[in-house]
C-alpha cells in the first residue's frame, strides 16, 4: 500500500514527460531508436510531428508493440497525454529499456518466513498458496540411488547401497552427497550436460565432416573445470575470452617443465576450443566470406543460448519479434568474434616442440616409402596410358593434351574421344564413379609388397607428432562486419562496430581497438548481468528435477517460459555469486533441500490442483537419458572401464549401422577392446552419423545448442535394448559375473529379488537371457 | 502468459496436445503406444492420405530428361549468351564453359503431349499422370545443401524432414509398422539429418529399411535367443514391469514403455512380412523389373513402397544412387549422358511399374509420388579443373530444375513453370523449395501454415516463411 502511494507519488514529482520516457524507453526504443525499424527514431521526434498521432493510435489500438498485450491502459493514457502535450522531453540520451523480467538486475528476495532450510521455504509457501501437501520423503535406498545419478550418471553399487541403509548418523545423506561431489565421475556427468549446452561434437558435419583432432582437449577441460569446481564465472570467461584474458608463454625459455599457473592459462586458452568446435560448411569455402559468415553465427547464437539463455538467432535476420534484440545488436556481438581467429597451439613446453622437431626425419622416412610405393603405381599407369595413346594420331593427341578450358569447339570432340578410350581402359572414372585397377608386372608387385611391409615398419619407428590445442587468438586482419539482408552473407548494408545488445548494455561498450572478446567475456561473467546466473542456476535446477523453474533454459526471453517461482530463482542466483559461482556449493544446497528428497509417489489430490508439478510437491521421474543408459549398463555388467579423457572412443558398429554411412574411412574404430567399454562422455561424436543407439533415446542433435532434451517412448528404444549387439553382450557378460538370481538382482537393482521376482525369473532358464530382461525393466531404466 | 495472443495460443495448445498424446495413457495400452503416431485429421479435405518420394541422389539433369531445350541444343559449343545472367556454381566458372545440347531424344507423350526425354521411356507412359514441375529452384550447389534444401525446406542441416512433419501432422494409419521409412541404396551424402527429425521428437526421424540384411536396425532376434524363449523373455519382463507399475499407476510413461514392447515385437513379426515379396505374383515381380538385374534393386525397394503404403505407411522414401548403387549416383560430372543412361535404366521401369501397380489397385488416388533430387544440372560442360572435368559432363544446378508428382489428387499430363531458353534459371511461375513443399502438405490435407512447431522461442514451419504461391491450386486443377 505505502509502495503504490510512493510510486504514485513519484511519477506525479516527475511529470507527464518522465513517465513517458520511461513508457516509450522500455516498450519502443529498442526497435523505434537507434535500430530505427519502420524508419522511426522516436529519439528523434520533434513536437508536431505527424507521426505522433500515429504513436498514439499504435498504442491505443494495441498494434505494438508487438507479440505481447500492449500497454496498460494507464500507460496508455500517459503516451495519449504526452503526445497531446506536444511531446516534451526526447532526445538522443535515451536508451532502450526493458521491463522484461530476465533483464532487470537479480534481486535478492527475503526468504520466506517459516523452518528449515531457504530453498524449502520458497517452494512451502507456493504449496500453502496452491493448497498442495508434499509426499513422503524418499526412501534411504530411492535417495541414493537418485543423488548417485544426479551427480555420477552411475548408479551406486549394491555395497554403497547398504552401507547407506546402515549409517544411522544424521548427516549420512550430506555425507553422501559429499562422497560423490568429490568423484571425478561428477565432472564426467555435468561436463557432459554442459557439452549438450555447447553443441559439442568432434567433426564437422556435411558432406566432408572434416574431423577436429583438438575437440576432446575442449572436452576434457569442461570435466576437469567441474571436477575441479572452477567459478562458473571464471568458466564462462575463459571459453569466451581465455586467450585474452589469461596470456601464457608456455615456457619459451625452454625447459622440460612447465609451471603449474601456465597450465592453467594454458587451460583457459583451452576453454576457447567452444567456439571451434561448431558446424562446418567446408563445401563452402569454395565461396570466400561464406564459411566465415557462419562461424560468426554459430559463435553469436551459441554464445547468446550458452551463456545468456537467450535466442539471438532470430535477430540474424530481422529484429526479433518478440525480445528487445535487434539486427544490429546480432551483428554487433559478430564483431566482437570478428577479431578472432581458430589457431593451433602447442600445448607442450618449448623443449618438448624441439623434441617433434628432432625427430622428423623419421616421418620424411615414411613419405619417402609412401612415394616409392606411387611411383610403382604410376609407373604402370603410364604404361597404360602409352597403350591407349598409341591407338591415337599425333593431332588427336594434341587436342586432348590441350588444358580442359583452352579447347577450340573441334579439340573438344577429339579429346573426347581419346577420353572415352582412356575411361575403357579404367584410367579415368566410369559412368558409375569406378576406376579400374591397374595390373602390375610379376616383379612390380614383388618390390610394392616389399615397400609396403618397410613403410609399415617406419611407420611404427617414427616419432610423435607435436601436441596442439585448436583455440581461438587475434586475427591479423579484422574485417569489418556489415548489416546483412535477411542474413544473406553476400548483402552488405552500414558497417556496425563491436558492442553487447543495447537493451541489456548497461553502459558496456566495446571499443575497436579493445581485446574484444575480453569485453564480452567480463560483461557476461558479471555480477551486474541479469542472466549469466540465473541462467545457469536454472540448468542446474532443471537437470536435477528433469524441469527447471524456468522451463526453457535456453529462452528467458517473452517465449520462453516465466519462472514458477521467481524469487528462489533469485535467491539461488544470488548465493551462487556471493558462494564464488561455486556449482558444488549450489549442488548441496539444493541436493540437502526437502524439496529434493521427496518421494515420486503420486498424490490424487495434489494431481487435481497441479497435475504437471510445477510446485515439486513430489519429485519427478526421470528415465535414463541415452549415455546414462548405456554407462549404467556397463556399470553393473562391470566392464566399465573409468580411464579419464583423450582421443574420442570410436564405438564399435555393427554391419547394419555401417550400411548407411557415407565415407566408412572416417569411422577408425578402437581397437583396443577395453577402449570400447568407456563412459559414453568419451565417445566419438560424428556430426553426420550419429551413434544410432544414441539417437534412439533422444541425444542432442548437434547442430546448435540443447538446453533439455526430448524424452520419448518409442518402439526402437525396445528393439535397441532387446536385441542391439551392446546390449547383448553386456548381459552376457552380467551373467557370467552374477552367480545366481539374488546375486542378479543385487547387481542390476541393487536389492534381493521377492519371492515373486524369483518365481517369475524362473521362468526363464538361461541366466544370459534373464540377464538381458533386468535391463529392459522400467526399474533400471527409470529413476524414481 | 499467452492467452492474450490467440495466434500462440492455437500453437501451444497444440504442441501442450501432441506431447500430452506422445506421452499419455488412456484406458487401451495398444493406443497409448501408437500415440505419437495417433491418426490425426488433417486441415481440410483431401485426397492423398500418404507420399512416397523417389529421391534421385546425387541431382538428376533436368534438361536430359523432363525439360526439353531445343534452344540449347541449336547454342551447343557455344559461350554462354551474356543475356542468361551470371550465377556461382560448385566446380565450373560458366564464363569459361561451352554449352552442351542434350543427346537425348524428347517426344510428346500421352494425351497431353507433355514432353520426356527417352531416357525415361517407361515413365512417360504416364505422362498423363505427371505434373512436372520445370521451374523448381533453390540456393544449394553441394549435395549436402540440396539434399537438405529438398528434404527439409533448409540449407542447413537440423530442421525435421518433410516425412516428419507430415508423421507430426498425421500421425500414422498403421499400428505395426514404422509411420516413416526410409529405403536407401547405401550411405547418401547429406546423411541420417536428411531423414532426421530435427527439433520435432525423435518419434518422427524416418525408419532406414535396409536392402541387406535385418530390414530394420535391431529387428532381428540375437543369434542363440529362440522365437519361444523371447516370448518368455517379454512375459517375464511384463510381468516384471507391472509388480514395479502397480505402486506407481499414476505414471502413463511406464505403461507406454511396456506397450513399446509390445509394439517393438510386432513389429518383428510385421516387418519381414511386408519386406518379403514372395506373395507377389510374378506379373507384379516384372511389372517392377525384378526380373532384371539391372532393375531388380530399385524395383525392389519401388514394391516394397507400395506394400507398405498400403499396410498403412504414411511416408515412404526410396533412394537411388547412394554409396551402394554407384560411386556417383546421378552425379554427373564426367560422361553425364552415359551416367544418365545406366542411371535411369535401373529406375525407369520400376518407376512406371510402381505408376502402374498403384493405379491398377486404386492406391494412385491416395498416394502422392513425388520424384527429384538434390538439384539439377548445368547446360554448359562441367568445367571442374585438374580433376577430369569437362568429359561432357555437367555440374549442379540448383537455379532451375524439375521435380514431378502424381497421384493424391494430382491433375496429370501438365507441365507447370518454365527454365529460361537454355534450362539455366527457372524462369515463369517459379517455385521454390517453401512452395513445392506447401504443395507436397496441401495435397495431403494440410496447411503449410498452421503446421507448425514452438521451438526456440517462436513457431517453425516446414516451409519457413515462405510457400506463398498457389501451387496446390495448380496442382490439383491445372
Amino acid at each position: 500500500m505505502i509502495r503504490a502511494v510512493m510510486v504514485g507519488l513519484c511519477a506525479g514529482m516527475l511529470g507527464l514527460g518522465q513517465e513517458a520516457r520511461e513508457i516509450l524507453s522500455r516498450h519502443c526504443l529498442a526497435c523505434h531508436g537507434a535500430a530505427k525499424m519502420g524508419n522511426l527514431d522516436l529519439r528523434n521526434v520533434k513536437s508536431g510531428d505527424a507521426v505522433l498521432e500515429k504513436v498514439t493510435h499504435m498504442v491505443t489500438t494495441k498494434a505494438m508493440p508487438p507479440g505481447k498485450k500492449g500497454l496498460s491502459e494507464s500507460e496508455i493514457a500517459a503516451v495519449a497525454n504526452w503526445v497531446k502535450a506536444g511531446a516534451p522531453g526526447l532526445g538522443k540520451e535515451l536508451e532502450a529499456k526493458s521491463n522484461w523480467w530476465s533483464f532487470q538486475a537479480v534481486k535478492r528476495a527475503a526468504v520466506p518466513a517459516g523452518e528449515g532450510e531457504a530453498i524449502d521455504r520458497f517452494i512451502r509457501e507456493k504449496w500453502q498458496q496452491a493448497g498442495l501437501r508434499p509426499v513422503r520423503k524418499a526412501t534411504k535406498r530411492e535417495l541414493l540411488r537418485r543423488v548417485s545419478y544426479s551427480l555420477t550418471g552411475l548408479p551406486p553399487s549394491e555395497q554403497e547401497l547398504a552401507e547407506f541403509e546402515q549409517d544411522g548418523r544424521p548427516d549420512a545423506y550430506a555425507r553422501q552427497v559429499d562422497r560423490l561431489l568429490a568423484s571425478p565421475r561428477y565432472g564426467e556427468r555435468w561436463g557432459r550436460h554442459w557439452l549438450d549446452v555447447v553443441r559439442y561434437a568432434d567433426t564437422g558435419g556435411f558432406e566432408t565432416d572434416i574431423y577436429f583432432p583438438n575437440a576432446w582437449r575442449y572436452r576434457d577441460y569442461v570435466i576437469r573445470s567441474f571436477n575441479e569446481d572452477k567459478s562458473y564465472k571464471q568458466f564462462v570467461q575463459e571459453q569466451i575470452a581465455g586467450d585474452e584474458l589469461f596470456p601464457t608463454n608456455l615456457d619459451l625459455d625452454g625447459g622440460f617443465k612447465i609451471a603449474p599457473e601456465k597450465l592453467a592459462k594454458l587451460d583457459a586458452s583451452i576453454a576457447t576450443g567452444m567456439y571451434t568446435i561448431g558446424p562446418v560448411y567446408h563445401e563452402a569455402a569454395l565461396f570466400g566470406g561464406q564459411v566465415r559468415y557462419e562461424w560468426l553465427t554459430d559463435a553469436v547464437d551459441t554464445t547468446g543460448e550458452a551463456f545468456l539463455g537467450l535466442t539471438l538467432g532470430c535477430s540474424r535476420c530481422h529484429n526479433h519479434k518478440f525480445d528487445p534484440l535487434t539486427q544490429r545488436d546480432y551483428h554487433g556481438m559478430m564483431a566482437v568474434f570478428a577479431a578472432s581467429e581458430e589457431k593451433e597451439i602447442p600445448v607442450v613446453s618449448r623443449f618438448a616442440t624441439f623434441g617433434f622437431k628432432s625427430g622428423y626425419p623419421s616421418w620424411i622416412r615414411v613419405e619417402e616409402l609412401k612415394g616409392a610405393i606411387q611411383r610403382i603405381d604410376q609407373k604402370a599407369r603410364k604404361r597404360v596410358v602409352d597403350l591407349v595413346r598409341k591407338r591415337f594420331t599425333v593431332e588427336e593427341l594434341a587436342a586432348y593434351d590441350v588444358a580442359v578450358d583452352k579447347r577450340t569447339a573441334e579439340q573438344r570432340k577429339t579429346a573426347a574421344r581419346v577420353e572415352a578410350a582412356m575411361t575403357q581402359a579404367g584410367l579415368l572414372e566410369n559412368a558409375e564413379g569406378k576406376e579400374a585397377d591397374i595390373p602390375l608386372t610379376e616383379a612390380e608387385s614383388q618390390e610394392r609388397e616389399k615397400l609396403v611391409v618397410e613403410l609399415g615398419r617406419a611407420a611404427l619407428k617414427a616419432n610423435p607428432v607435436a601436441q596442439t590445442a585448436t583455440v581461438l587468438g587475434p586475427a591479423p586482419v579484422v574485417p569489418k562486419v556489415h548489416l546483412t539482408h535477411r542474413g544473406d552473407w553476400r548483402s552488405q548494408g552500414e558497417e556496425v562496430g563491436p558492442a553487447v545488445p543495447g537493451v541489456l548494455a548497461r553502459g558496456q561498450k566495446i571499443g575497436a581497438e579493445e581485446a574484444r572478446r575480453s569485453a564480452l567475456a567480463l560483461w557476461v561473467g558479471s555480477e551486474e548481468n541479469p542472466l549469466t546466473a540465473r541462467v545457469m542456476v536454472n540448468r542446474v535446477w532443471h537437470w536435477h528435477f528433469g524441469k527447471g523453474i524456468v522451463a526453457t533454459p535456453n529462452d528467458f526471453g517473452r517465449q520462453g517460459e516465466e519462472p514458477t517461482h521467481p524469487e528462489l530463482l533469485d535467491w539461488l542466483a544470488a548465493e551462487f555469486m556471493e558462494s564464488g559461482w561455486s556449482l558444488k556449493k549450489l549442488h548441496r544446497k539444493i541436493l540437502l533441500s526437502e524439496t529434493y528428497q521427496l518421494s515420486s509417489e503420486a498424490s490424487e489430490a495434489n494431481s487435481k490442483i497441479d497435475g504437471n508439478n510445477r510446485y515439486l510437491w513430489r519429485m519427478n521421474r526421470q528415465r535414463l537419458d541415452a549415455e546414462t543408459l548405456r554407462d549404467a549398463v556397463l556399470a553393473v555388467s562391470g566392464e566399465l572401464n573409468l580411464k579419464m579423457g583423450g582421443r574420442p572412443v570410436v564405438p564399435r558398429l555393427s554391419p547394419e549401422e555401417y550400411t548407411v554411412m557415407w565415407a566408412r574411412n572416417q569411422w577408425p574404430e578402437s581397437l583396443d577392446e577395453s577402449e570400447q567399454a568407456r563412459r559414453s562422455v568419451y565417445l566419438y561424436v560424428k556430426r553426420a552419423f550419429p551413434l544410432p543407439m544414441f539417437t534412439t533415446f533422444d541425444a542432442p542433435e548437434t547442430s546448435q545448442s540443447c538446453s533439455r532434451r526430448e524424452n520419448t517412448t518409442v518402439a526402437p528404444q525396445a528393439l535397441t535394448l532387446m536385441n542391439g549387439d551392446f546390449m547383448v553382450k553386456q548381459a552376457k557378460v552380467l551373467a557370467g559375473k552374477a552367480g545366481d538370481v539374488e546375486s542378479l538382482w543385487r547387481r542390476v537393482h541393487g536389492r534381493q529379488p521377492t519371492a515373486a521376482e524369483k518365481e517369475k525369473a524362473g521362468r526363464i532358464a538361461n541366466r544370459e537371457q534373464l540377464a538381458l530382461v533386468m535391463l529392459n525393466t522400467n526399474e533400471f531404466l527409470y529413476v524414481d | 502468459m499467452w492467452t492474450d495472443c490467440p495466434k500462440t495460443v492455437a500453437a501451444h495448445s497444440r504442441r501442450d496436445f501432441l506431447l500430452r498424446s506422445a506421452l499419455g495413457f488412456g484406458a487401451l495400452a495398444g493406443n497409448v503406444m501408437a500415440n505419437p503416431y495417433a491418426r490425426r485429421s488433417p486441415h481440410f479435405e483431401a485426397k492423398g492420405k500418404s507420399v512416397i518420394f523417389l529421391f534421385m541422389h546425387g541431382g538428376p539433369s533436368h534438361i536430359d530428361t523432363f525439360d526439353p531445350k531445343p534452344e540449347l541444343n541449336r547454342l551447343h559449343g557455344q559461350a554462354i549468351p551474356k543475356s542468361f545472367g551470371k550465377v556461382d556454381f560448385q566446380f565450373s566458372n560458366m564464363e569459361r564453359t561451352p554449352l552442351m545440347g542434350s543427346p537425348r531424344k524428347f517426344k510428346k507423350r500421352g494425351q497431353s503431349g507433355l514432353e520426356i526425354s527417352d531416357l525415361f521411356e517407361h515413365t512417360a507412359g504416364h505422362a498423363d499422370d505427371l505434373a512436372v514441375i520445370r521451374s523448381c529452384h533453390h540456393d544449394g550447389f553441394t549435395h549436402v545443401t540440396g539434399q537438405t534444401w529438398m528434404n527439409t525446406g533448409w540449407s542447413r542441416v537440423g530442421r525435421p524432414s518433410v516425412g516428419s512433419w507430415v508423421v507430426y501432422g498425421l500421425g500414422n494409419e498403421s499400428d505395426n509398422l514404422p509411420a516413416y521409412v526410409v529405403m536407401l541404396d547405401g550411405g547418401i551424402k547429406a546423411g541420417a539429418p536428411a531423414y532426421g527429425s530435427g527439433f520435432l521428437p525423435a518419434a518422427y526421424q524416418g525408419t532406414v529399411l535396409r536392402s541387406e540384411g535385418p530390414p530394420i536396425l535391431n529387428i532381428k532376434r540375437p543369434e542363440g535367443i529362440s522365437d519361444r524363449e523371447q516370448e518368455a523373455m517379454l512375459s517375464v519382463l511384463r510381468d516384471l514391469n507391472e509388480a514395479h507399475r502397480a505402486p506407481r499407476a499414476d505414471d502413463t510413461e511406464l505403461a507406454a514403455r511396456m506397450a513399446s514392447y509390445e509394439l517393438a515385437f510386432k513389429m518383428q513379426m510385421s516387418v519381414p512380412e511386408v519386406t518379403e515379396l514372395d506373395r507377389e505374383s510374378e506379373a507384379t515381380k516384372k511389372l517392377y523389373g525384378l526380373d532384371d538385374p539391372m532393375t531388380a534393386e530399385f524395383g525392389t525397394q519401388c514394391l516394397m513402397a507400395r506394400r507398405l503404403v498400403e499396410k498403412g505407411v504414411r511416408f515412404v522414401q526410396l533412394y537411388s544412387g547412394g554409396k551402394k548403387g554407384a560411386e556417383v549416383g546421378w552425379d554427373g560430372h564426367n560422361e553425364c549422358d552415359q551416367n544418365h543412361e545406366f542411371m535411369a535404366r535401373k529406375v525407369d521401369k520400376p518407376i512406371a511399374g510402381l505408376l502402374a501397380d498403384l493405379k491398377s489397385r486404386g492406391m494412385l488416388e491416395s498416394t502422392v509420388v513425388l520424384w527429384g533430387g538434390d538439384f539439377g544440372r548445368t547446360p554448359f560442360t562441367d568445367g571442374a579443373e585438374g580433376g577430369g572435368g569437362n568429359r561432357n559432363g555437367r555440374d549442379h544446378n540448383p537455379y532451375g530444375f524439375t521435380v514431378w508428382l502424381a497421384g493424391g489428387g494430382v491433375k496429370g499430363g501438365q507441365a507447370i513453370g518454365t527454365t529460361d531458353a537454355i534450362g539455366l534459371k527457372a524462369e515463369a511461375d517459379k517455385v521454390d523449395m517453401h512452395d513445392l513443399h506447401a504443395g507436397l502438405l496441401g495435397l495431403l490435407g494440410l496447411d503449410h501454415k498452421r503446421l507448425t512447431y514452438f521451438f526456440q522461442g517462436r513457431e517453425f514451419r516446414l516451409t519457413d516463411v515462405g510457400g506463398e504461391g498457389n501451387l496446390l491450386k495448380r496442382l490439383r486443377n491445372g
